[in-house]
Order: C-alpha cells, then sequence, then structure tokens
C-alpha cells in the first residue's frame, strides 16, 4: 500500500485524480490532498507520504518550492511531477530539484498507478517526451563537459533513452535491447542520477532556451 | 500629437500628483532632481521677484510636463485649494509691490491676471470633462471667470502695447499675447492629445482582445461545443487533444524560422492531420531540429504515411513517433503497439508501404525499414542524409 499525496491547484483535477485513486484502494491510500505552496509542504511534512503526485505550476512557487522545502526536513518523500506543460524548463527544473519522474496529464490512470508504484520503489519514470528532453539536452549542451562521467550518456543508457522516446514500455525494451527489465530501469535510474547531479549549468539553460515547446 | 506626447515623456518630469500646492510643477521637479520641494518653490518665489521670472518658468513647466495619470488621487476639493491658493498668488504679488520689491504697473497687471487666471483655469481636463459624460462638469461660472479675466490680461496687453515705442517692447508685448494664447489653448490641445492617444491605446487593446475572442470563439468553444453533441469517449478525447495542440500553437507561436516551416513543426503537423482524420492520439518526440527542403520534406512525407497505416490498420490506442536529427542524419521511427502483421503476406499490390514509404526515401539517398510482427505491434524506421546545412539544435 502506497500511501499516497496530490498538490494541484485545479480542484476539478484533483477530484478526478482522487476519485480514480479511489477506485485502486487495495494499492493506494490517499493521505492528503493541498491546492496551494503553503499547504501542501505543510501536510507534506504532518502526513509524511511516500509518494507526493505534484503539480508544476501553482501560485506562490509551484512545485519546485514545494520540492525544495520538503526535501530539506523529509529526504525520504518522493515526488513524481505531473503537469500539462511540456516546456523543457519546467521538465528539467522539476527533475533538478529531484522529482524522480515526470508525466504529463494525458497519462491513463493505470499508467499513473504504474509509475507511482516505480518511483516508490526507487526507480525513475520517464515518458517518451522526458526521454526527449535529455537525449536532446545530453547531445546539445557544451562539448567539453566538466565531469564526463556524469555530463555524458553512455552508449547504453542512450540506447535505453531512444528506445523509451520511441514510446516502448520498459518490458518492450528490455526485450529489444536483450537485457532484463532491472537492467532497464538500472539504466534509467543512473541517467536521471546524472540529470540531478550533472555540474553543466548549461542544462539548464539548454532548457530554458527551450521554453517554447 | 503621438510625438509631442513622446517627447514630452523625454522630458521625464511629471507633475506631482500628491506632492502640490498649485499643479505639482514645483513637487515634480523636485522630484527628478531629488531635492526637497520647499527649496524649489522658495526658487521659484525668489525667481517671481525678478520681474516675475518664477511666474513665467512655473508656467512653462507647467505646459511642458505631464501628470502621471495613473496616480491622481481624486481631486474634487483640489480644485477650490488651488483656486484659493492662485488668489493667495495674487496677493502675496500685489503686497510686493506696495512694499516695492518689485514695481511696473502695467506688466505686473498683466502677469498677475494672466497667473489668477491660469489659477483658475488650472483644471488641466476640464475639455477632457466636457467630453466625457460620466465626469463631474466644472462649474460654468468658473470657466466663464478663467476666461474673462484671461481676456482682461490680454487687453490691458493690448494697452500696453500702444505705450511700448521700441522695437525690442513689441517684440516682447507680441510674445506675452502669444504666451498668454498658448495658456488659455494650450492645456486643451495637450488634453485633447492625451484623449486621443489613450483613445487609439484601448482601440487597439481592444482589437486585441476581439481577436483573442474570435480565436477562441473559432477553436475552443466550437470544440467545446462538439464535445458536448458527442457521445464517442474516444472522439472526446481526439477533439480535446487537437484542440490543445492548436492552442498551445497559437499562445506560444511555434514560428516559423527564417526559411519558413523547421522539420520538427512539419512532423508535429503531419501527426495532428493522422490524430483529427482518424482519431488517435499521435505522440511527436523530436530530438534536435533542422530546416525543412526536398530530403526532409520527403522523410516527413513518408512518415505521415506510416502514421496514417499504423492509425488505420494496427488497432493500437496511440502512434508514437520519435525523430533525431543528428550527425548529418534525419531519423524517425513511427512505432504502435497494435496488432502487426506479418511483412511477407503483406500483396505487392499495396502500393502505400512500397511507394510512400520505400520508395520515397530511396529517391533522396535515405532507406526504410519495417519492423512488423503479429500481435507484437509495429515499427517504421525511416532515415535520410541531410543535405547542406547539418542537423543544429534548434
Amino acid at each position: 500500500m502506497i500511501r499516497l499525496f496530490l498538490v494541484d491547484d485545479h480542484a476539478l483535477f484533483l477530484s478526478g485524480v482522487k476519485a480514480e485513486f479511489e477506485d485502486m484502494s487495495d494499492r493506494f491510500e490517499i493521505v492528503g490532498t493541498a491546492s496551494d505552496v503553503d499547504d501542501a509542504i505543510e501536510a507534506i511534512r504532518e502526513t509524511n507520504p511516500d509518494v507526493v503526485l505534484i503539480d508544476v505550476h501553482m501560485p506562490g512557487g509551484g512545485g519546485l518550492a514545494v520540492i525544495n522545502s520538503v526535501s530539506e526536513t523529509h529526504p525520504d518523500v518522493t515526488f513524481l511531477a505531473l503537469s500539462v506543460s511540456d516546456a523543457a524548463e519546467d521538465v528539467i527544473a522539476m527533475i533538478r530539484a529531484g522529482a524522480r519522474g515526470y508525466v504529463t496529464k494525458s497519462i491513463g490512470s493505470e499508467e499513473l498507478a504504474e509509475a507511482i508504484e516505480r518511483v516508490h520503489g526507487g526507480d525513475a519514470v520517464f515518458s517518451p517526451r522526458l526521454a526527449g528532453f535529455v537525449l536532446d539536452a545530453f547531445a546539445h549542451g557544451l562539448p567539453q563537459p566538466a565531469d564526463p562521467e556524469l555530463d555524458q550518456l553512455t552508449p547504453r543508457e542512450k540506447e535505453v533513452l531512444r528506445l523509451i522516446a520511441r514510446g516502448y514500455p520498459y518490458k518492450q525494451v528490455a526485450r529489444r535491447l536483450s537485457i532484463s527489465i532491472k537492467t532497464v530501469e538500472t539504466h534509467v535510474s543512473s541517467v536521471l542520477r546524472k540529470l540531478q547531479l550533472s555540474s553543466r549549468y548549461e542544462l539548464t539553460r539548454w532548457a530554458s532556451d527551450r521554453r517554447i515547446v | 500629437m503621438d510625438t509631442v506626447a513622446e517627447r514630452r515623456r523625454e522630458i521625464d518630469i511629471f507633475r506631482h500628483a500628491t506632492d502640490r500646492i498649485v499643479a505639482g510643477v514645483a513637487g515634480g521637479l523636485a522630484n527628478r532632481l531629488g531635492v526637497p520641494s520647499g527649496y524649489v518653490r522658495a526658487a521659484f518665489v525668489v525667481l517671481s521677484l525678478l520681474w516675475g521670472l518664477g511666474v513665467v518658468a512655473y508656467v512653462a513647466l507647467w505646459m511642458a510636463t505631464f501628470e502621471r495619470v495613473e496616480d491622481r488621487p481624486p481631486r474634487l476639493l483640489d480644485n477650490r485649494r488651488q483656486m484659493g491658493l492662485g488668489m493667495m498668488f495674487v496677493g502675496a504679488l500685489l503686497l510686493f509691490r506696495t512694499v516695492g520689491w518689485w514695481s511696473g504697473d502695467l506688466p505686473m497687471l498683466i502677469v498677475t491676471t494672466l497667473a489668477f487666471g491660469m489659477a483658475v483655469l488650472s483644471d488641466f481636463d476640464w475639455l477632457g470633462r466636457l467630453l466625457d459624460p460620466h465626469a463631474a462638469r466644472p462649474s460654468k461660472w468658473r470657466i466663464g471667470s478663467g476666461v474673462v479675466l484671461l481676456l482682461a490680461g490680454l487687453v490691458a496687453l493690448g494697452g500696453a502695447l500702444s505705450q511700448l515705442r521700441t522695437l525690442g517692447g513689441i517684440t516682447l508685448a507680441v510674445l506675452i499675447t502669444l504666451a498668454g494664447v498658448v495658456m488659455v489653448f494650450g492645456p486643451w490641445l495637450v488634453g485633447l492629445g492625451r484623449a486621443l492617444t489613450s483613445e487609439r491605446r484601448e482601440r487597439i487593446r481592444q482589437e486585441e482582445r476581439a481577436e483573442m475572442a474570435t480565436h477562441l470563439h473559432d477553436s475552443v468553444l466550437q470544440t467545446l461545443a462538439l464535445m458536448q453533441r458527442t457521445d464517442d469517449p474516444k472522439r472526446i478525447v481526439t477533439l480535446a487533444r487537437q484542440q490543445e495542440r492548436e492552442l498551445r500553437a497559437w499562445l506560444y507561436g511555434a514560428e516559423p524560422g527564417p526559411n519558413g516551416q523547421r522539420f520538427a513543426a512539419a512532423l508535429e503537423e503531419a501527426a495532428s492531420r493522422v490524430e483529427a482524420d482518424f482519431a488517435i492520439p499521435v505522440e511527436v518526440v523530436s530530438v534536435g531540429d533542422t530546416a525543412l527542403d526536398d530530403v526532409t520534406r520527403a522523410v516527413v512525407a513518408a512518415a505521415g504515411e506510416a502514421m496514417i497505416n499504423a492509425a488505420k490498420h494496427s488497432g493500437a490506442s496511440e502512434v508514437s513517433v520519435y525523430a533525431e536529427i543528428e550527425n548529418g542524419r534525419v531519423d524517425v521511427w513511427v512505432a504502435d503497439q497494435g496488432r502487426g502483421f506479418d511483412l511477407d503476406s503483406v500483396p505487392p499490390d499495396r502500393r502505400g508501404l512500397r511507394d510512400s514509404i520505400r520508395g520515397r526515401m530511396a529517391r533522396v539517398g535515405g532507406g526504410a525499414e519495417i519492423d512488423a510482427r503479429p500481435g507484437e505491434g509495429t515499427e517504421v524506421h525511416v532515415w535520410a542524409p541531410l543535405s547542406g546545412e547539418e542537423g543544429e539544435s534548434r
């Protein structure tokens, strides 16, 4: 049972998602919801959920502010960003702040449930679009990375990302590359770590250059 | 009037809306110079003792400057206060004259009369208020008395003219007359010009709003209306997605580059056409971008054909398109998780695959690869070398 917290400033969306998860009450327990930044920070600290499903754009600093303040006191809380925004800037900023994944609001409810279970299990969630952003960011950053370990993707990681960007679920990615799902998840997690730790401020600049998507 | 208004703005001195005794000129000037407004007022008074220079300077500055409309407080009481202060000022001038600090009878009379007239008429916006039906009308006697006083000043000036014999004196008198005329009509013209400018600004704003309303009506409202009349959930999703795509394009303006549309945008457009025609979501992810030329156009067309095939035959709930422009070549994968098919069983007369995809790519020096197995979905991969200007990050 995953203890879930929902943050979204659109009441309609919030109640819709809540209803969907109440149908899956054997897998998820909703411990709380919030519709603005301050409430969210306070309530998340109080309820200490496993996973927070967080909206990117909210008045008062947005999801970024929530992630930043909660992870200071509660580093164990996992964040999965959920937004209508496809802008690279938002996506990369949330991931670099520590979100374990990023999905768009058009995602189906079963896919969303799987994504939440995956981040709760410690893995990262890459939607096709996020995979595309990451490939683009690493491919077109500065030619001379400060730390090649961190600032470049291995050929295998690139292959995995490409297949995700091509729309394949993890299971099929594994089959196509003749590796196990666990290995796919390891690759994806290490890409996420590189994205979060990479010293290149160019990543952020790359993203803000692509504000318009 | 526009240039005048702009020039005025460049002067960058505004009549102070709140720190004011007569019209806020001293307050505004002090604000601009960064000195206490009391000093500036004192300077005006001292200058007034020197043949009325202070009054002339004050009036000149008044006409050359602007009041910031946005920070003007309600000024109902203000008008009466200004009038009173104008009279006090005249009284002070008369007092100075009696004491003997400043003499010269006729010019003195003229200046004081004009100053008084202006003080009465100092509500800059009275013409604007006459034109604006919602504003309170200024009292008739106030306008009347102001005009009478100004006319009296001019008549006195005329009398003075007959006494002045020297050429310099006449020139001076003519200048004063002109100044008087400007003082009477200047504020009206300025007020009129300002009204015109703000009216034009308002009109532009309204046009923008109208354009926005038209767009929202033609697109969003129509789509919402369509959705209310549809029971088919699949069609609702398609309509919503199509509208989302359109709205995003309109809001964020995927503007075409100097050479027109770019590759990624063209691919996106092809995808949205398939989405609309076959009621199936097509997710497009692009890495990098390039110009649209014969080669890349062929890639878009072939990929579009593959999308149509996937939408028509696969039975999948979604089509994924991934495009990559790197190392001088362009690759596009069109994949679905549908029923797939046996490549060998495709009858040779099925032209779509052979001509529209393979043939098209071969003609531009690229190729196509179809990966399909029954029950495991289909993936079409098309690629071509880029000509000339290489793939670049957007």
